[in-house]
């Protein structure tokens, strides 16, 4: 350590933010604004740390810490911290995201002057969730992991449930909840199998143990692939996508968290950090990258037909998820982290900014009644643009060189059926996100939109800070002389930058003509959207119901795990209960009731039983006798 | 310290009888010291349990702050006769956490009843009620620390039958579109249940007491003999069985949730936080220690039974209405974890165990005093009638919300400790079976998410519009008892420490077998 | 010569004509009467063991002392049972035992 703050100080960072939590929390009636400055206070040391960690690890690299947790015999758990390249990349991104996003909702959480009386629960929340998240990309071993990882569901299932008050805000905050959470039982049955194999849990250990050949193929094989269920479903891959769209009942900022650069990044991260052991079953990989390809162009055909704001853009998220999880299919780590934090600043600024809209226009979210708000808001208007150009892949923007980094990958390392699949995505993207834009602050007003205004300084600032990275984080790819050999060779020591001037060009070209679909559909006016309607009917109604998987999941929710449980439940009360124990008191009532005629009350009835008696007895004992 | 360890353990057992001795003896219009009374001797009992659980010394191990008194000496060709029963007093690691864990659930219980006998339509005096309710506690802390057959027995049904009185005539009759269930049902169910169950308990007890051929009920004294592989095989059963009725070990498990729906609040705690828990200390304490060969060979069955009980459970209690029919289902769940820890015979597991029953017991009785809190503002249980109360009683719906999230194991409070030993034990043995044990944990989740979002979540309904929210004695109880499930969840290691000791004294059982 | 088997033969017949009349008789009276036939029986054969028997000089006398007893307790009995049928009589008017079935279902 040549610092005195450096890489040792990097657990300090979720430590402040759970501090944060566990005063604001009990104590927020007695906190000025609630306990909110605490919060931000909190995070911001937290970035500033973050600084600190960064330039001690260029400086002394990797450095794990780890204390005991519990020990039974001779299995110890403990919490513990590494930080390396991909860690410090997250710490990066998550404590900036997270410290905008706190202080614009300083000005989103506050009504006609008046703080919402629920801020001190939210921030305290907030900081609980960001504290498990911090943790989450430090951890060095799996049990810590999934601590943290099943604390990071705690927080946003709080988080969306916000507005509990809201019967859909609690369904959505369930369905998150308990959609994650099955995705969590695989992670937890693959961490113990590892565990099992291996008797440890720690991270680097296991890789080394697997690379050395001492876990079973099968063994790897069945643990790798139930730990990306886990990944599947905080980063709502398909089929788990369904919870993602329903989350944005939550407060529009904590969408931007949570949806942009943290929980959702949680399964990226996870697969990247496990990386070395994914590698190790190719099988499994094929399946991420399959499962990566699915995601991305299902939910991007979704994202073309939703007229709500936040939910195009919880589809345009899940589909970019796709593709980060595409690339890790592909083996890149380092793209698809490259992509997770150009998406992550990209999206937190989409997010913050449909916010900002929401709050110009009282909660307004559907797209069909906005149009021309680049005028009344021209902060809002710019940034969004720019987040939602830098997605679509429009040079020099971030997501162009990012995108076209994994596009890249995949072609080199995965059959051509990806390739084709990813740059249909990739046009899909481009033209949900010139739909949304132009549809929401281009062409004319389609309401009044009189009174809208824009937002105060507090939630425009975050926008015009996001808005930096999302413009110039894409120039980190180029690699600086011998010390800094672009993102993908920080990241895992080797990579180098090229590129393929073809693809680039193949996929700028989509990506343009994606753009030029959506401007002659909603700004000249010269396409009809409603005519392509009428035209694919079936097709429109199939993508408007997001391909009825909720229908579905509904369905067995409805038919069979309740009716299941209704059956369970009426089985142990009329079979267990009523037949077999009742059963067993009633027939000794029974009994008891007809032996009673026994007592005839005739003496010599019982005279003569006890001469029987008698009689029977000494025979028996005659007979035994001889 | 003081001087007074040796009789730190009996005053554990006197001290709810003087409570309840000085309780008898007060006039019983006199309300408000007959709530004094049960108060202090609940407040001093819960400090002293606290003192026995920080007394003892985990790197020591064994049993400690032993006292024996001599009770009965049995003429005879005995060796140990002389020395039949005696009051053989002492604390090993599995029982300290319990003793623990007893302590506290005594204390929040009193602070819970502390209504008893004020509302308009039950005015039954609190006076035998406090009596009955320290005279059954008093039986759990000897079950816990009595190291001697008999008076294990003996305390064991102590600890049984107040719960008869207690239910039938504190307790409260339901009615339900389908069916009913009167309080006296209730009570006689589970009266009859326990005592069936205790049957086959004295059977194996006396068998163990002729075999040993000691002429002595002392465990201790026991444990040196070596009981025949045949002996073990046949009585084992019996022992699993009849703690098992106790534990909700399935099918004989319905005992369970009728009588928590009839019970008064702080007996449900009772029962589900502590009296489950006997049947599941008394598997280990006489069934493993005595006889190891005969639970080596029956322990594939007590798994099986726990595994039915965890996804058994959970999905009935999917299937419920009543707020205290789904606890009592969840209860019959998680003792599912307990006795699948047991079985799986090694340190990890069983080690989970214990601390599943430590957790469980804190956080069920968190579950049951915030649904007393509830039913008695709301006068029903129905999650369907009930909605949006978070609205009106934010402190009781967080503290339900805590109870619920540790009771789907969620990491940083401490079902997940337990549970992830559980597992990790269960997979050394029965990987299959692990699988389950992981699936069930999430159907909890479903049922809880759902209880959660019906009945405290979404808006509240009109009826609702006054409700009050946890007064100051509920606020205290509930406290202390989240307190500890955010204790033992962040910092488990001291509780562990303790546990494991113990653990490793059950398991050196097994070493010639296993 | 009288031998132990002629008393056996003996006590066996009052047993069982006195079992008879237990068994067969509705009057209480008589059943009392049969239940003294019995017993008598029993003291028959104690007097033949006694007799014929050697028990050794230290329990010469036993089956006369039992006897005593066996005599002196069946005079109690009798002297209760006739109390209590005389009672049966004055309230019923009747000593049939098949109309006293009080104790009955």
């Amino acid at each position: 350590m040549t610092e005195i703050i450096g890489t040792n100080w990097a657990w300090v960072i979720p430590a402040l933010s759970a501090g944060a939590f566990f005063i604001v929390l009990p104590f927020r009636r007695y906190l000025p604004v609630q306990g909110a400055p605490l919060s931000i206070a909190a995070i911001l040391l937290g970035f500033v740390l973050f600084w600190f960690v960064l330039a001690d690890l260029l400086a002394s690299g990797t450095a794990d810490l780890s204390i005991r947790w519990l020990s039974v015999g001779d299995t110890t758990l403990t919490w513990g911290t590494t930080v390396d390249q991909i860690s410090v990349t997250m710490l990066g991104l998550v404590t900036f995201v997270a410290l905008l996003v706190q202080v614009y909702s300083l000005g989103y959480m506050k009504h006609d002057g008046k703080y919402d009386p629920g801020l001190g629960r939210y921030y305290a929340v907030h900081s609980l969730f960001v504290a498990a998240m911090l943790a989450l990309v430090l951890a060095d071993n799996l049990v810590f992991l999934y601590i943290t990882w099943e604390l990071v569901g705690l927080g946003s299932y709080l988080l969306i449930g916000f507005w509990y008050e809201r019967r859909s805000a609690a369904e959505a905050a369930k369905k998150a909840f308990i959609t994650t959470r099955i995705g969590d039982v695989g992670l937890l049955i693959g961490i113990v199998l590892l565990f099992r194999a291996t008797g440890t849990f720690d991270i680097s250990t296991l890789i080394h143990i697997a690379q050395n050949g001492g876990i079973e193929q099968g063994t790897l094989n069945v643990s790798m692939f139930l730990i990306f269920l886990g990944a599947m479903g905080k980063s709502a891959q398909v089929p788990f996508h369904v919870w993602l769209p329903d989350a944005m009942e939550g407060p529009t900022p904590v969408s931007a968290l949570i949806h942009a650069a943290t929980m959702v990044a949680a399964g990226v991260y996870l697969v990247a950090r496990l990386m070395p052991l994914f590698e190790l079953t190719p099988t499994v990989l094929v399946v991420v990258a399959s499962v990566g390809v699915v995601t991305f162009v299902f939910a991007g055909t979704i994202a073309l037909v939703v007229t709500d704001i936040k939910r195009v853009l919880a589809y345009s998220t899940v589909s970019h998820l796709g593709l980060m999880m595409l690339s890790l299919g592909a083996g890149g780590v380092g793209v698809a982290l490259f992509h997770l934090v150009a998406h992550g600043v990209a999206k937190a600024m989409l997010f913050l900014g449909a916010g900002s809209v929401m709050h110009a226009m009282h909660e307004e979210t559907d797209i069909r009644k906005m149009g021309g708000l680049r005028r009344r808001m021209p902060v809002t208007g710019w940034t969004f643009a720019i987040g939602a150009a830098s997605l679509a892949g429009v040079i020099p923007l971030a997501g162009f060189f990012t995108k076209d980094e994994v596009l890249l990958r995949v072609l080199e390392y995965r059959h051509p059926v990806f390739i084709v699949l990813a740059l249909f995505g990739v046009v899909l993207s481009a033209l949900y996100m010139a739909r949304l834009t132009f549809a929401t602050f281009f062409g004319e007003p389609k309401s009044d939109h009189s009174e809208v205004h824009e937002s105060p300084t507090v939630m425009t600032l975050p926008l015009l800070l996001l808005a930096i990275p999302a413009i110039g984080v894409g120039f980190f790819a180029f690699g600086l002389g011998d010390t800094y050999k672009g993102f993908a060779g920080f990241i895992d020591g080797h990579s180098k930058f090229h590129l393929n001037i073809w693809l680039s060009i193949a996929s700028l070209v989509l990506a343009g003509i994606g753009i030029w679909i959506g401007w002659a559909a909603y700004i000249r006016g010269s396409l009809s959207t409603e005519r392509i309607i009428d035209r694919f009917q079936s097709v429109h109604r199939v993508l408007a119901a997001k391909y009825y998987v909720d229908e579905i999941y509904q369905w067995v929710i409805d038919r069979i795990v309740l009716v299941l449980g209704r059956f369970i439940a009426a089985f142990d009360r009329v079979v267990v209960n009523d037949t077999a124990v009742d059963g067993t008191g009633d027939s000794v009532k029974i009994s008891g009731f007809r032996m009673k005629f026994v007592q005839t009350g005739r003496i010599y009835n019982y005279g003569m039983a006890m001469a029987a008696g008698v009689v029977i007895l000494s025979l028996i004992w005659w007979i035994v006798q001889t | 310290m003081f001087g007074f360890d040796p009789y730190v353990l009996l005053l554990l057992i006197v001290l709810p009888l003087v409570g309840a001795g000085a309780i008898l003896v007060t006039p019983g219009s006199n309300v408000r010291a007959i709530r004094m009374e049960a108060a202090v001797a609940a407040t001093v009992t819960m400090l002293l349990s606290v003192y026995v659980f920080l007394a003892y010394d985990h790197s020591v191990g064994g049993m400690q702050l032993e006292r024996t008194w001599q009770w009965l000496s049995m003429p005879g060709p005995w060796p140990l006769g002389d020395h039949a029963i005696t009051l053989h007093l002492a604390i090993d690691g599995i029982a300290a956490p319990m003793v623990l864990l007893t302590g506290i659930v005594l204390f929040t219980g009193v602070l819970v009843s502390w209504r008893v006998g004020d509302s308009e339509e039950d005015s039954k005096p609190p006076k035998a009620y406090f009596v009955l309710y320290l005279l059954l506690l008093s039986g759990v802390f000897g079950v816990f620390v009595t190291l001697d057959m008999f008076f294990f027995f003996f305390f064991y049904e102590l600890a049984v039958l107040p719960m008869y009185l207690l239910i039938g005539v504190w307790g409260s009759s339901s009615t339900f579109p389908t069916f009913s269930r009167t309080k006296e049902y209730g009570a006689m169910k589970l009266m009859i249940y326990l005592v069936a169950g205790s049957v086959l308990i004295w059977v194996a007890m006396l068998a163990i007491f002729v075999e040993g051929g000691l002429g002595t009920f002392d465990l201790v004294a026991l444990e040196q003999v070596t009981f025949s592989d045949n002996f073990q095989k046949i009585f084992f059963p019996l022992l699993m069985v009849g703690f098992g009725v106790l534990a909700g070990l399935w099918p004989f498990h319905t005992w369970s949730p009728d009588g928590h729906v009839a019970a008064p609040t702080a007996v449900s705690m009772v029962h589900a936080g502590v009296l489950m828990k006997l049947g599941a200390f008394g598997i280990i304490r006489i069934g493993m220690m005595l006889m190891p060969e005969g639970a080596q060979a029956w322990m594939p069955a007590l798994i099986g039974l726990g595994t039915v009980n965890v996804i058994y459970g959970a999905w009935s209690a999917i299937g419920q209405n009543d707020l205290k029919y789904v606890i009592g289902y969840s209860s019959v769940s998680h003792m599912g974890y307990v006795l699948m820890g047991i079985a799986t015979l090694n340190p990890l597991g069983l080690s989970g165990a214990v601390l599943q029953m430590f957790s469980h017991g804190i956080m069920t009785a968190l579950f049951f005093a915030v649904v007393g809190a509830i039913y008695e503002r709301t006068h029903t249980r129905d999650i369907y009638t009930l909605d949006g109360l978070a609205k009106r009683m934010g402190f009781t719906a967080t503290m339900f919300a805590i109870a619920g999230l540790a009771s789907l194991g969620l990491p940083g409070l401490s079902g997940f400790v337990a549970e992830l030993l559980v597992f990790l034990g269960l997979f050394q043995t029965y990987p299959l079976l692990g699988v389950l044990g992981i699936i069930g944990a999430a159907i909890t989740a479903v049922y809880i998410l759902r209880l959660l979002a019906r009945v405290f979540f979404g808006p509240l309904g009109e009826r609702w519009e006054d409700q009050t929210d946890a007064s100051g004695l509920e606020r205290v109880s509930t406290l202390v008892l989240a307190g500890f499930i955010l204790l033992v969840g962040l910092f488990p290691f001291p509780f562990i420490r303790v546990i494991e000791s113990g653990v490793f004294e059950v398991l050196a059982r097994f070493g010639d077998v296993g | 010569m009288i031998e132990l088997a002629h008393l056996q033969v003996l006590a066996a017949a009052l047993f069982s004509i006195g079992l008879y009349g237990v068994l067969a008789r509705r009057s209480a009276v008589l059943i009392l009467m049969s239940i003294e036939l019995m017993l008598n029986a029993v003291n028959i054969n104690l007097i033949g063991y006694a007799t014929f028997v050697d028990f050794g000089e230290a329990q010469r006398a036993l089956g006369q002392v039992l006897i005593i007893f066996v005599i002196t307790i069946a005079a109690a009995e009798l002297a209760l049972a006739i109390a209590i049928i005389l009672r049966l009589y004055r309230n019923r008017s009747s000593v049939n035992v098949d109309q006293i079935d009080a104790l009955r279902w």
